[in-house]
């Protein structure tokens, strides 16, 4: 891993380039997570009554929060990876400077997981005009760390995706088959509980079922012993498909 | 002069394909360096050694004493890289490119500014300053390539075919440029297919051909001893080769057949010229010789895919 603090000067010129796209996708990271809240939220929540005394979006918001941080940081290390290293070939010339292979993918991921940062704490800014409130100022600064870790490891887990996709269209499995069902597996809408016990097993291997429990948690200002499995469970992946995702761009852009 | 690149018995192997085969080459501080050949020759794979951005299969390169690998940051600090592709930053504006290629170089803030001012200037693209990339002509952006180039003040320059799909005036441009960085003592890693661009820019040139090195040398040294000063040419049926060569044995130094064209080589034209014209040859052209001459004895008259 030849990684340096170079990493940070990508990140800058991804924020330099930001400035253009930043209205449209603002609109985008706010739209799908805000129409969530509002059909399941407020539709849905009219006919649930409470969950665990508090109003159904008390268990919606922590849950489409994270959910909200994978997608943005998902579909950045997908769709705007692929285009920088394909389409405008930008890489190319990146490598070709002081800048590793590895600084410019982590440098990616980094850009990744801080669009997923801007769309969790969008989506906290809604819940709050909404009128769900974290518990506390410790809850909210965990909440921040806590979309930071989810972003970079989605962010890993789409380079992976990216580090052998021959085209666009390729992507559409990963989130169809991989993204898409991992938002309904893992407890963001209705707890798992009742889930029969090889649904409850397939929840575990999602790694977002874990960052669910800890968003839920931190929200809430409850912590619970079971938070330091998710925990080891998440740095894990998080450590692996960081190392992975890396790897295999770099073979990808370096032949 | 002193030797400041050299490659020793350099390979690259792509799974089945083997690009550059067993190559060597020194290249003096302050000279201009060409690599010609045609296209898949192994020039582009084997600067992309230099420069550290492709992995070596064998052999070995060292650059400013530094042996090059994939991971060598103090070559690429050193090293100005022309592409070949425009691989511009289309999402930023003119500065903005170069912006952000001083941070990839840890260039200070005030100092990145002058340098900037300096290079667009250079390259005659102040007016451009804040436009967009896709408002920029090719001769534009082939010009904020190379002042990309020069932001780190490269001790080497590697150009990869940098005028392709230029027009006169723009390719005039660049070679005005790039003389100019050459004067200033920079060393000069040219590839190219225009065989006048290697005469305008290149000391010494290598001719490259399914891998290999076949020739090197001076371009007038080479144009002297593969083909001589003159070439005639004669547009005739094959049929009359074997006549013609015997009857031209005494005056030419070498013939050679493409095509719908005899040509034959000289180091004087005049006898030549006059027994054609006993002859009373129809369509016959004499020429100097040049080193698309060599080039195309070199690497063959067929078309390479």
């Amino acid at each position: 891993m030849n990684l340096s603090y170079r990493i940070f000067y990508v990140f800058l010129r991804n924020l330099i380039s930001y400035k253009r796209f930043v209205v449209p996708t603002l609109i985008v990271s706010i739209g799908q997570p805000l129409f969530y809240l509002l059909t399941f939220g407020i539709g849905l929540g009219a006919y649930m009554g409470s969950f665990g005394g508090k109003p159904y979006l008390h268990f919606l918001v922590p849950g489409v929060l994270v959910s909200s941080v994978m997608l943005s940081a998902s579909f950045e290390c997908l769709y705007g990876t692929f285009v920088k290293v394909v389409h405008e070939r930008l890489y190319d010339s990146l490598v070709a400077t002081p800048v590793s292979a590895e600084d410019a993918v982590a440098g990616d991921i980094a850009w990744g997981a801080f669009r997923g940062l801007i769309g969790g704490v969008l989506m906290l800014g809604v819940a709050v005009v909404m009128g769900i409130f974290p518990a506390s100022v410790v809850s909210v600064v965990l909440l921040l760390v806590l979309m930071v870790f989810v972003g970079v490891l989605f962010g890993s887990l789409a380079m992976i995706v990216t580090s052998f996709a021959p085209n666009f269209d390729f992507f559409n499995y990963y989130t169809e088959l991989v993204i898409t069902p991992m938002l309904f597996f893992s407890g963001v809408f209705f707890p798992l509980d009742r889930f029969p016990e090889w649904m409850k097993t397939f929840a575990l291997f999602l790694p977002l079922t874990h960052a669910v429990n800890i968003s839920r948690a931190a929200f809430a200002g409850q912590v619970a012993p079971g938070l330091a499995v998710d925990f080891l469970v998440l740095v894990a992946l998080e450590v692996a498909a960081f190392y992975t995702g890396i790897r295999l761009m770099k073979r990808r852009l370096i032949e | 002069m002193a030797g400041v690149i050299s490659a020793t018995n350099l390979v690259k192997q792509y799974k089945a394909l083997t690009a550059v085969d067993g190559i060597s080459f020194v290249i003096n501080e302050g000279e201009c360096f060409g690599f010609l050949g045609p296209n898949g020759a192994g020039k582009t794979t084997t600067i992309r050694m230099v420069h550290c951005v492709s992995p070596i299969t064998s052999g070995s390169i060292t650059v400013f004493g530094q042996r090059a690998h994939i991971d060598n940051r103090s070559i690429k600090m050193m090293t100005g890289v022309i592409p070949q592709e425009i691989t511009l930053d289309v999402d930023l504006t003119v500065y903005e490119n170069l912006r952000v290629f001083a941070y990839f170089f840890d260039i200070p803030k005030a100092e990145a500014r002058k340098r900037i001012d300096e290079l667009l200037s250079f390259v005659e693209l102040d007016a451009k300053r804040n436009s967009k990339i896709s408002e920029l002509s090719t001769g534009m952006k082939r010009r904020l390539l190379i002042a990309r180039a020069l932001l780190n003040k490269p001790r080497l320059i590697i150009a990869d075919e940098p005028t392709t799909g230029l027009d006169p005036q723009a390719r005039h441009l660049i070679w005005q440029r790039l003389r100019l960085l050459k004067r200033q003592g920079t060393t000069l890693i040219l590839t190219t297919q225009y065989m006048e661009e290697a005469q305008q820019l290149c000391d010494r040139i290598v001719v490259m051909y399914e891998g290999r090195i076949l020739r090197e040398g001076a371009p007038s040294r080479l144009i002297e001893d593969e083909i001589g000063r003159e070439v005639v040419e004669i547009r005739i049926s094959k049929d009359e080769d074997t006549r013609l060569v015997s009857e031209l044995a005494d005056v030419a130094c070498g013939h050679e057949r493409a095509g719908d064209t005899l040509y034959f080589y000289c180091k004087d034209g005049k006898g030549l010229m006059r027994k054609v014209v006993e002859m009373n040859l129809p369509n016959v052209l004499n020429r100097p010789a040049t080193l698309e001459d060599v080039f195309l004895k070199l690497t063959g008259r067929s078309l390479i895919e």
